[in-house]
């Protein structure tokens, strides 16, 4: 087969169907997306939020969104670009700054809503299964869990930033199954594992392990959380305090950037006729100039 | 073998999905919600199995009567002989769309709503009923010229020249 002419003929294209843009991006599953957005009819206008956790290579993005046909509207958001306002400064992607993100999220949610006070959550993060109690006057705040493309294994940092927002207050059906320290054998949580991870100490016994082993690794690795003086021990109580200070103010502030007067333009602008001839006048004098001088002077195309 | 009566005979092409647009269906058609007494029309979406009308029910436009969690209830009109029965029939909302043959007459509506608002503010008495298209004015033909055609006598010996 390998003398066969690959063409992509005109018949193909004319006959190719492209799938959805944000499918062809690769960015959204448009299975899971329908079964999470659809809402029973006979509830009309109710909307029907989701819990969207996003990992970048150096930011988490935590949102509550709902969708509508003009497009999917957020109701709050939390970065974890935003945790050094609340004392975390290094390691914004790992499991215990996920937990601090969702966190930072449902108190954000719960305070414009002003459930904030009904709702606190579980205040000592222990690791165990926590759900909320609904209380007298209102339901809790319901979402749904949106994991986007990763693949759901046990331990993977989504579901730290799940865990951070059920501690935070907010009723979100999961299950223990897939948290940090979930033992497949025993087919039960194990809470230390899993608070550990909520407070780093997969991180502290790494750094502790690379301290002894190889320490040039160490400095090269974790050169950050050494230019910040975080040794493997301090890492707990810096959690403890990075939680704390998030329940105080969850608040999101304001950027003090103007939005630009005008938009960027992305793409070049059309240009007019008489450009595009003056162009052409331009483009055909230098072909001309280039291929003889004397005889060529005025022969522009009029 | 026979011909074969099932729910879905004959509708290959009926409840084929239209040209490139095969695959999942947009999002829009969940998110639209419907109320009691709106109109809408039945469109089958061959991708999505469950809650199918039969055939006959493709292209019927009729009123909503019923919610439930993911179908909608439709009356339709059915002609059984020699009277027009009201069918209810339930379906998926994927195989419905808001119809828009009522759109006309809400407009209408608001529009004459504001209409005898604004009259009633005035103290005026109009009325908003519509009238159909009058015959058009008379008007006086412009810029026209007089040219009087007359028949020619047959003449044989020039009309024969060219024929045999």
């Amino acid at each position: 087969m390998a003398f066969v002419k690959a063409q992509k003929s005109k018949a193909y294209f004319k006959r190719f169907q492209v799938k959805y843009k944000r499918r062809r991006e690769g960015k959204t599953d448009y299975r899971a997306r329908i079964r999470l957005i659809n809402q029973d009819k006979n509830k009309y206008n109710t909307p029907k939020y989701r819990f969207v956790v996003r990992f970048s290579n150096r930011d988490i993005v935590a949102q509550i969104v709902s969708a509508s046909i003009t497009g999917d509207m957020v109701m709050a958001a939390a970065y974890a670009h935003e945790l050094p306002r609340y004392g975390l400064e290094v390691g914004l992607t790992n499991y215990a700054a996920a937990y601090c993100t969702g966190l930072l999220l449902a108190r954000r949610v719960l305070k414009k809503l002003e459930m904030d006070e009904e709702y606190q959550g579980n205040l000592e993060a222990t690791g165990e299964d926590y759900s909320v109690e609904p209380a007298e006057s209102r339901r809790p705040f319901r979402a749904l869990l949106d994991v986007g493309l990763i693949k759901t294994t046990t331990g993977n940092r989504v579901f730290g930033a799940l865990k951070g927002a059920l501690d935070g207050g907010l009723d979100i059906p999961h299950s223990d199954k897939r948290f940090a320290g979930f033992s497949k054998d025993s087919k039960q949580l194990d809470v230390d594992v899993h608070r550990k991870y909520i407070y780093g100490g997969h991180v502290s016994s790494y750094m502790t392990t690379l301290i002894e082993d190889e320490p040039e690794k160490y400095q090269s690795h974790f050169s950050l959380y050494v230019k910040k003086g975080l040794e493997p021990d301090n890492l707990e109580e810096l959690y403890k305090k990075v939680h704390a200070a998030i329940r105080a103010d969850p608040t999101a502030k304001k950027s003090e950037k103007q939005p630009p007067k005008e938009h960027k333009r992305y793409n070049l602008k059309k240009l007019t006729y008489e450009e595009r001839k003056a162009k052409l006048i331009e483009r055909l004098n230098a072909l001309n100039a280039a291929a003889g001088a004397d005889e060529d002077e005025d022969e522009d195309d009029e | 073998m026979p011909a074969g009566h099932g729910q879905r005979a004959r509708t290959r092409d009926l409840f084929a999905r239209p040209f490139r647009k095969k695959g999942p269906t947009h999002l829009s058609t969940y998110l639209r919600i419907y109320k009691i007494g709106e109109y809408v029309d039945v469109k089958v979406n061959g991708s999505i199995h469950k809650g199918m009308p039969h055939k006959f029910y493709h292209g019927r436009t009729g009123r909503v009567w019923n919610v439930t969690k993911r179908a909608i209830g439709v009356e339709v009109n059915k002609q059984v002989g020699n009277r027009i029965i009201k069918k209810r029939i339930h379906v998926r909302v994927e195989h419905v769309q808001p119809s828009r043959c009522h759109e006309e007459v809400l407009l209408r509506i608001k529009k004459n709503d504001q209409l005898k608002a604004e009259a009633k503010a005035q103290g005026k008495i109009i009325s908003t009923k519509r009238k159909p298209e009058g015959p058009k004015p008379g008007f006086m033909v412009e810029g026209a010229t007089l040219e009087t055609v007359t028949p020619i006598p047959y003449d044989v010996v020039n009309d024969l020249k060219g024929g045999y």
